[in-house]
């Protein structure tokens, strides 16, 4: 601030700050979604972890697969662990877009991990998790990306792998243990969330937001019957982010594409 | 073609050739009987200038139709690409490389995101052309405030992106809302009426 008590214009954002605020500089994490890159302000901060919520067919899956690829161009290695789709689905779904390449899969830059057969492997019932169990599994996902040396991680989905513990207090407890893991990890993560369609949570078990440094929600408005896929950043730490609601189009040539939502129309 | 037909579609292409030339954004209101002789001498007029680039959103009619009836000037690696807003709403799921079909009128943003990818594809340095026709049809699939929204959004982006725009609108169609916003925000209206032609 100034003698006079003016405040100084940051001529990058337009936004108001202080001369003598420390100006804090972020090392950002591209998506790979140009919009959505825009609208985090470069992207997410590296080493956050961020909440991906949507109901199904949202688009999370295809988003967090655009993510990795992404950063596979850019020579950042990536590893994806799915509960809720086998591999073979992922990936003949994944072939339909142009992000995709199979040489990310071969080449190991983008490595996708089933952890029902990491679970069987361990021995574990794959549909019931006792809390060692689960310590057991957050053991060997944190040992993958390190021995892989990952810089984006994605867990797809947090909601199917807390729906393997049997009480909510194991599940916070998990949910804990996986957040502190992933503070411990140099690596950008995506953790996608469930939620049933046209409600306004963020998570299937009220504490998965807790341990998320960023929030994006996938919706969708009704349009005289047509459905209109949404985002909107509900919080990313570390960065100066949009709050306005996008429409998002999925495409096989470009993947996931953001444009302002109407606000006429719902 | 009678000489009388010849002589409306020339003098309307040479009214939109001048306005279009000086002006960014083109609102034309016509009577919706004139609308063929408009297309027609729109599509001439796209076709006698291979060194610009067109998108040409359509609304008003399937792109299949327009094919008949325009088909032999849009053959070939044509300047001009379309935007289908109704084939797939009328459940017409055909497909093409020099058309790009929107599952509904309804689907504005969409329509918003594919106009924009066609002119970022673009190569070279060309001039950027934009056509909406018609603007009054997206009204029967939209409420008049999203309509007239809409139209903002876009003239500010094609201003913003060096595009030229018609927009196209049939009088019987028209709300007064969005006929206040297509005078407001285009550069320049033409009004087609029978007596000047």
């Amino acid at each position: 601030m100034k003698e006079d008590g003016a405040y100084a214009y940051s001529k990058k954002h337009g936004e108001r700050k202080m001369e003598s605020e420390p100006v804090t500089e972020h090392k950002i994490c591209k998506t790979g979604i140009e919009e959505l890159d825009l609208k985090l302000d470069g992207g997410i901060p590296i080493g956050n972890a961020v909440l991906m919520v949507g109901s199904s067919g949202s688009g999370k899956t295809t988003l967090s697969m655009q993510f990795l690829a992404d950063g596979a161009k850019r020579g950042e290695r990536g590893v994806f662990f799915t509960i809720t789709e086998p591999l073979f689905k992922l990936t003949k779904n994944m072939e339909n877009f142009d992000f995709y390449d199979k040489k990310l899969i071969e080449s190991g830059m983008v490595n996708i991990i089933d952890l029902r057969i990491i679970s069987d492997r361990l021995g574990l019932d794959t549909e019931k998790y006792t809390v060692e169990d689960a310590s057991a599994l957050l053991d060997v996902l944190k040992d993958i990306a390190d021995e892989l040396n990952v810089k984006r991680l994605v867990i797809d989905s947090i909601t199917a792998l807390c729906y393997r513990l049997q009480s909510k207090e194991m599940i916070r407890n998990f949910i804990f243990k996986l957040g502190a893991s992933l503070a411990s990890m140099d690596c950008t993560t995506i953790l996608t969330s469930e939620v049933p369609p046209n409600e306004i949570r963020y998570s299937q078990y009220g504490i998965e937001e807790f341990i998320a440094d960023g929030i994006i929600c996938l919706g969708d408005v009704d349009r005289r019957g047509d459905i209109i896929r949404t985002l909107q950043i509900i919080k990313m730490r570390g960065t100066a982010h949009s709050r306005t609601k996008d429409a998002m189009s999925i495409s096989s040539k470009n993947g996931i594409e953001l444009a302002p939502l109407l606000k006429s129309g719902g | 073609m009678n000489i009388m037909t010849t002589a409306i579609i020339d003098g309307l292409r040479e009214r939109m050739s001048s306005a279009i030339s000086v002006n960014q954004s083109v609102g034309i209101i016509l009577p919706g009987n004139n609308h063929p002789d408009l297309t027609q001498a729109l599509f001439e007029y796209m076709y006698g200038k291979p060194e610009t680039a067109w998108v040409y959103v359509t609304i008003a009619k399937p792109y299949g139709s327009i094919v008949k009836q325009f088909g032999d000037m849009l053959t070939g690696e044509g300047n001009i690409r379309f935007i289908d807003c109704v084939s797939r709403a009328l459940g017409r799921y055909e497909t093409d490389p020099n058309c790009v079909f929107i599952e509904s009128p309804v689907q504005l943003e969409k329509m918003l995101l594919e106009i924009m990818t066609i002119f970022r594809d673009l190569k070279g340095d060309v001039q950027k052309y934009l056509v909406i026709d018609a603007l009054s049809s997206l009204l029967l699939y939209n409420d008049v405030s999203l309509v007239a929204e809409f139209f903002t959004h876009l003239t500010n982006r094609t201003k913003l992106e060096d595009i030229h725009s018609i927009s196209l609108s049939i009088e019987e169609e028209m709300e007064d809302d969005v006929n206040k916003i297509l005078y407001l925000r285009s550069d320049k209206i033409i009004k087609v009426r029978e007596s000047f032609i």
